[in-house]
């Protein structure tokens, strides 16, 4: 699955390890989350939503 | 939209080791007490390694519980991937190794050539499993991370 966590991250100038700490993982998850080789629960889906203040929706693409 | 609480950080590496420490020292002192047990006429000394192997592996299974409740989901999927792949892969391989070695006569010494009990014959196959089971998990568990880096 693709989403905009890497361009989302990016436009408010957070690094990997600062987007990790918002949302209560690794930073090894976050990279993990943005080159799309691993798909989050929906709990995490969901505080990742929070966190950018986006739909799901908007941030993954079900390609 | 509900605001999340701040995160707890996840446990990394350093805890990982520090659980193995615990657990490794845990197993030693049960090991040391083992030793002053096993002197204790029947059945006094199985009933004591008993009792000092399950409060072991009590301390053992708790320890990894407050490691695996720390972890986030990812560092979680890759054990659980690991364990079943990796481990059953090992299981396979080391399961392959001691029937080949079972089932030809001549292909290993016997028991009373090697001198040892029962007991440690089959204490012998547990943990020779057991050692490719964590060897294939290892291996697993690195081919996780890698593919997802």
């Amino acid at each position: 699955m693709n989403n905009r966590l890497k361009v989302l991250r990016a436009e408010r100038d957070w690094s990997q390890a600062d987007l990790a700490e918002r949302l209560g993982v690794s930073r090894q998850t976050v990279n993990a989350l943005e080159t799309g080789r691993y798909d989050p629960s929906l709990p995490l889906a969901f505080r990742i939503s929070r966190v950018f203040a986006q739909p799901i929706e908007a941030i993954f693409i079900d390609e | 939209m509900a605001t999340d609480p701040k995160p707890k950080r996840p446990l990394g590496l350093g805890a990982y080791v520090l659980v193995l420490v615990g657990v490794g020292l845990v197993g030693g002192l049960a090991g040391g007490l083992q030793g002053l047990t096993e002197g204790l006429p029947a059945p006094y000394g199985v009933v004591a390694n008993f009792a000092v192997m399950a409060v072991a592996m009590a301390i053992g299974l708790a320890a990894c519980v407050w490691w695996w409740r720390g972890i986030d989901e990812a560092a979680r999927e890759a054990h659980k991937w690991a364990w079943w792949w990796g481990g059953s892969g090992g299981m396979a391989v080391g399961g392959m190794l001691l029937l080949t070695l079972t089932l030809n006569e001549n292909a290993a010494p016997s028991a009373a050539e090697l001198g040892l009990s029962a007991a440690e014959l089959l204490a012998g196959g547990m943990w020779i499993i057991l050692m490719f089971q964590l060897a294939g998990y290892a291996v697993a568990w690195a081919a996780w991370w890698l593919k997802h880096r």
